[in-house]
C-alpha cells in the first residue's frame, strides 16, 4: 500500500529538497568560523565533513530502505513501542522546531542588520510567515517543486559570488596544511554541522518515487551542498587576506560589498533580499516538519490547522522575544549539537538497533 | 408546465390545445394548419418564428407537403429535403427542440411527433477576431456559433481521432457545449475529470465562455487563469495537437481550452510560424515584460523609500532633481500614475472608436506633460509607469495581463512596506502560489517545478521545429511522439 500516493515527489526534487535544506543560514558565517580555526586550510575539512555527511545519509537510508512508506515518526513507534516511540517522535519534533525557530530568527538578524534596521522584528516575521504557510500547508510536493523552482532561480547567486575570485590572490591559500592536520580535524565539527538538513530524509524518503535512486540522490545532494560551500570559502579565503576572514562576521556579505556596477552599488542588499529565497528552502521544510510530526502525533491526516497555530506562535513569540545577535548564536550552538546527536549519532545507533531487532525477528520467524 | 406531464395524444386538436396552453404570450410561435398527402390528412407545423429559416420552412417542409400527392410516410421518408429528421413521443423533447428552432410537425391520429432541423438564428459572419489580432495564421476568427466553430477547427483536422462529445449546462438556457479532444493524444483521466466538472454544474444559464471557466476552474482564488479563452481556430487546433481539450459553449465567440500551465499564456499560434530564433527572442521579451510589469514600479518605490544607498551618486541626483518638486512619497506618487493608467486603459476601452481616441490623447497630455510640469509627479515616475503599461500589453494573453495588472498593487504596497525584501517576499508567494496551482488536476508550474526538462524546448526559447517530436508532458498526452522525423 502506497500512503503517499499524491505527494510523491521525483528524484530531481529530492536532491533538491535536501541540498536546498543543507545551503541555508550557515554558508554566511562558514567561511569566518572555518578561519578561526583551521585558517585557510578550512576548505580541507569541508570536503572531509562531505565524506562523513554522506555516511551519515547513507545510513538513514539504508534504515529508511526497510519499511518504505514509514517517516521516522512511524518508525518510531513500530520499534519502540507506543511510550519511547512517542518520546523519540516528540524529540524529533522538538529538533525541527528548534530548526525553524532558529533559521527563521536568524533570517530576521540578518535582514535586519543589512537591509532593514528600523523594521520591527514582528513585522518581518509576519511576512516571513505568509509565503512559509502558502507552502508549508501543501505539503511534501509542493515542497518539492518549490525546493526545485529556487534552485533554478538562485543559479546566477553562486557566479556572482565568483567574481572577487578575479580580483584576489591565490598565495593566501599556501602553504597547504600550514599548521599540520589537527585543526583541520577540528574544523570537521563545524563542517559536519553546515551539511545539516540531510537528516530530514527520515521525513521526505517515503514521498520518493523512485526509491532505488534515494543513494544516489542524496550523494548528489550533499555534493552540490559541498560544492557551494566550497566555492563561497575559497572565495573568501583567496579575496580576504587569511587574517581578516575571521574577523568579519558575514564574510559572503562583505565579499559581496565589493561588487560594484555602473547602475548598481551595494549589491549585498539585493543579493541577501534575494537570499531569503535561499533560507526559505532551508526554513520552510523544517516548519513542515514540525507541523507534520505534530499531526501525526495526534492522528491527524489534514495539518492546516497544526500549521496555522505554529505560525501564529511564531509572530507571538516575535512579538515577545527580540533576540540580540549573541542569543541567536546561542540558538545556532544549541541547533548545531542537537543536530550533532540528531543526523549523525541518532542514525548510526537506530541503524545498528533496526539492524540487530530484524535480524532477531527474522530469526525467529524461521 | 402540465403540458410536460401529459403525453402526446392522437387527436390533432388535444395536442395543439397542449401546446397553446403551454406557450402562452408567446407570439412568434407559429401554428401552421395543412392537409398533406394522399387521402389528405390534418397536420399541424409548430415553429418558432424567430429561430428558424424561413426559406427552409416554405421549401423544403411546405411545400413538398402541399404539393406532393403521395402517402404521408412516403413523403416524409423521401419528398422532405431536410437533414436532420426525428421521431418523438415526449412533449419536452418537442418543446425543447422547437426551442432550439427546429420545426415540430404533428400529424391527426399520430401520437408520434416529427421534428425537423430548420435552425436559423441571427449570426455574424466569420470574420478576423477582435481580442487577438493574427500576424501570420488564419484571419478567421470563432463567431457565436458552436457549429460554425467547430468547422472552423474540423477543416485543421480531417481526422477521425477528433472526438466531439456534446453536453448541456444550465437548467434556463440548456447551453449546448461541446468537448473536443484527439482521442489517441488527450489523458482520458483529463477528459473524464473535466467532464465530470461540466455536469456537475447546476445554474441557471451560462451567457459567455468566461463563466463556464469560472465554474469549473481548480482555484477560484487564484489572481491567474487555469484556462485558456481563445478565437482563433488555429490556436485551438494547436493546443488539441499537443494533447490539450477544447472546449466550444455554443452562443459565445471565444473557446476554452485545458488544461493549461502558466508559461503558455506566454505563447501565441504565431510563435510557431515565425521563424525560432525570432519567436525565442519575442518570448524571451514577453517573460522579460512579465516582470518589468509586476516589479518596475515596486522596485522604484522600493529603490527610493528604502535602499537609495544601491543608485550610484549620479543617478541618484538625476531622480533628486526629478522628484524636487514633488511633495508625494513614492508610494504615493506610483499608486496615483499606475490608477491613472489604469483608468485610462478602462475608458478607452468601452468607449466607441471616435471618443476612445479623445480619451487617449487627453489623457497623454495630461499625464504625460501637464502632470509633471505642474509638479505632481516626477518625470521618472511617468517614464517607469508607461513602460509598466507597455510590458502588460505585450502579454498576448488578455486574462493574463490582467492578472498582472493587478498583482503589481500588493507588490506595490508591500514594496513601501518593507523595499526589496517585501518585493522577494511577495515573489515567494507568487512562486507559492504557481507552484500548487492545478489546471484539470495538472501543474501550472510545468515544466519547471516540477521540472520537465524534455517541455523545455518550447518554453522561454522556442526551439526549431524539427527538434519538436514530442507533445508536451505538461498537457498529460498518452501519445507522446508527435513525429518521429521530419521528412519522409
Amino acid at each position: 500500500m502506497k500512503r503517499y500516493q499524491f505527494n510523491e515527489i521525483t528524484t530531481m526534487q529530492y536532491i533538491f529538497l535536501i541540498s536546498g535544506i543543507q545551503i541555508g543560514i550557515g554558508i554566511l558565517s562558514l567561511p569566518a568560523q572555518l578561519a578561526d580555526i583551521a585558517n585557510t586550510d578550512g576548505w580541507i575539512a569541508i570536503v572531509i565533513g562531505w565524506g562523513i555527511s554522506i555516511i551519515a545519509s547513507m545510513l538513514i537510508i539504508k534504515t529508511m530502505e526497510k519499511h518504505k512508506q514509514d517517516t521516522i515518526f512511524d518508525l518510531s513507534r513500530r520499534y519502540f513501542g507506543r511510550i519511547f516511540g512517542s518520546l523519540l517522535h516528540l524529540a524529533f519534533v522538538a529538533y525541527a522546531l528548534l530548526a525553524s525557530m532558529t533559521v527563521v530568527f536568524t533570517a530576521i538578524h540578518v535582514i535586519q542588520t543589512w537591509v532593514l534596521p528600523n523594521t520591527p522584528n514582528y513585522l518581518l516575521m509576519m511576512l516571513f510567515m505568509l509565503p512559509g504557510f502558502l507552502i508549508a500547508r501543501n505539503g511534501v510536493r509542493v515542497l518539492g517543486r518549490y525546493a526545485e523552482f529556487v534552485f533554478y532561480l538562485t543559479l546566477w547567486m553562486p557566479v556572482l559570488i565568483a567574481i572577487p575570485l578575479q580580483k584576489g590572490s591565490v598565495l593566501h591559500m599556501l602553504p597547504i596544511l600550514k599548521e599540520g592536520w589537527a585543526p583541520i580535524f577540528q574544523a570537521v565539527k563545524t563542517t559536519v554541522l553546515s551539511f545539516l538538513g540531510f537528516e530530514l530524509a527520515f521525513v521526505f524518503y517515503p514521498f520518493l518515487k523512485e526509491k532505488k535512486h534515494a543513494i544516489k540522490a542524496m550523494i548528489i545532494a550533499n555534493s552540490i551542498s559541498a560544492f557551494t560551500f566550497l566555492l563561497i570559502t575559497v572565495t573568501c579565503f583567496i579575496f580576504f587576506s587569511p587574517d581578516e576572514t575571521p574577523s568579519l562576521v558575514w564574510p559572503t556579505l562583505s565579499l559581496l560589498k565589493t561588487i560594484e556596477f555602473s547602475f548598481i552599488e551595494r549589491f549585498e542588499v539585493i543579493f541577501l533580499s534575494f537570499y531569503l529565497f535561499v533560507m526559505s528552502t532551508t526554513g520552510i521544510p523544517y516548519i513542515f516538519t514540525t507541523v507534520f510530526g505534530i499531526s501525526q502525533l495526534f492522528k491527524k491526516q489534514d495539518h492546516t490547522i497544526v500549521l496555522v497555530i505554529a505560525v501564529c506562535v511564531f509572530i507571538v513569540v516575535s512579538f515577545l522575544y527580540n533576540p540580540s545577535f549573541s542569543h541567536i548564536q546561542t540558538m545556532g550552538s544549541w541547533w548545531e549539537r542537537y543536530g550533532l546527536w540528531g543526523a549523525y549519532v541518532f542514525p548510526t545507533c537506530l541503524f545498528i538497533y533496526v539492524s540487530v531487532v530484524r535480524w532477531f525477528r527474522g530469526g525467529k520467524k524461521k | 408546465m402540465n403540458g410536460t406531464q401529459q403525453t402526446i395524444t392522437h387527436s390533432l386538436d388535444m395536442n395543439e390545445q397542449t401546446l397553446r396552453d403551454y406557450f402562452t404570450k408567446t407570439p412568434d410561435l407559429i401554428y401552421c394548419h395543412i392537409w398533406i398527402g394522399e387521402p389528405k390528412k390534418r397536420a399541424l407545423l409548430v415553429y418558432l418564428n424567430t429561430l428558424v429559416d424561413k426559406n427552409s420552412i416554405n421549401n423544403n417542409i411546405i411545400d413538398p407537403l402541399l404539393f406532393e400527392t403521395k402517402q404521408i410516410e412516403t413523403i416524409i421518408d423521401i419528398q422532405l429535403p431536410i437533414g436532420s429528421k426525428s421521431y418523438t413521443t415526449k412533449w419536452e423533447h418537442v418543446i425543447q427542440h422547437v426551442f432550439q428552432g427546429e420545426t415540430a410537425l404533428l400529424l391527426d391520429g399520430d401520437n408520434r411527433v416529427l421534428l425537423l432541423d430548420t435552425q436559423g438564428w441571427p449570426q455574424r459572419a466569420i470574420a478576423e477576431p477582435q481580442i487577438e489580432s493574427s500576424l501570420k495564421g488564419s484571419h478567421q476568427g470563432f463567431i457565436e456559433t458552436c457549429e460554425k466553430n467547430i468547422a472552423l477547427i474540423r477543416r485543421y483536422l480531417p481526422h477521425q481521432q477528433l472526438k466531439i462529445e456534446e453536453t448541456t449546462v444550465g437548467r434556463r438556457g440548456h447551453t449546448p457545449v461541446s468537448i473536443l479532444y484527439l482521442e489517441d493524444v488527450a489523458h482520458p483521466e483529463v477528459v473524464q475529470e473535466l467532464k465530470d466538472r461540466i455536469e456537475q454544474i447546476d445554474v441557471d444559464t451560462i451567457v459567455n465562455t468566461g463563466e463556464l471557466m469560472q465554474l469549473i476552474e481548480d482555484n477560484p482564488f487564484s489572481p491567474f487563469p487555469q484556462f485558456l479563452l481563445t478565437e482563433r481556430p488555429d490556436a485551438a487546433v494547436s493546443n488539441l495537437l499537443q494533447g490539450r481539450i477544447v472546449i466550444v459553449v455554443d452562443r459565445s465567440p471565444s473557446v476554452m481550452i485545458g488544461p493549461m500551465t502558466f508559461i503558455t499564456f506566454f505563447q501565441t499560434v504565431d510563435d510557431y510560424s515565425t521563424r525560432w530564433m525570432i519567436a525565442s527572442f519575442l518570448r524571451l521579451l514577453r517573460l522579460l515584460a512579465f516582470f518589468m510589469a509586476i516589479f518596475l514600479p515596486s522596485a522604484y518605490i522600493a529603490a527610493l523609500s528604502f535602499h537609495y544607498e544601491i543608485i550610484p551618486l549620479n543617478l541618484l541626483l538625476t531622480v533628486g532633481e526629478s522628484r524636487e518638486r514633488v511633495p508625494l512619497p513614492p508610494i504615493l506618487e506610483a499608486i496615483l500614475m499606475e490608477l491613472a493608467i489604469e483608468m485610462l486603459r478602462e475608458a478607452g476601452l468601452r468607449l466607441p472608436a471616435p471618443i476612445g481616441q479623445t480619451v487617449g490623447i487627453v489623457g497623454g497630455v495630461v499625464i504625460g506633460q501637464a502632470a509633471v510640469e505642474a509638479g505632481i509627479v516626477s518625470n521618472i515616475m511617468v517614464v517607469i509607469v508607461s513602460l509598466t503599461a507597455i510590458a502588460s500589453f505585450i502579454i498576448p494573453n488578455p486574462d493574463m495581463s490582467e492578472s498582472i495588472r493587478l498583482l503589481r498593487f500588493p507588490m506595490m504596497i508591500a514594496a513601501s512596506l518593507f523595499g526589496l525584501v517585501g518585493m522577494v517576499i511577495g515573489f515567494m508567494v507568487i512562486i507559492g502560489h504557481l507552484i500548487s496551482l492545478e489546471s484539470l488536476g495538472t501543474p501550472a508550474g510545468s515544466p519547471f517545478a516540477p521540472a520537465r526538462l524534455r517541455d523545455w524546448k518550447d518554453t522561454v526559447l522556442r526551439f526549431p521545429l524539427w527538434m519538436m517530436r514530442t507533445r508536451p508532458l505538461s498537457a498529460r498526452p498518452i501519445q507522446l511522439t508527435r513525429q518521429k522525423k521530419f521528412r519522409k
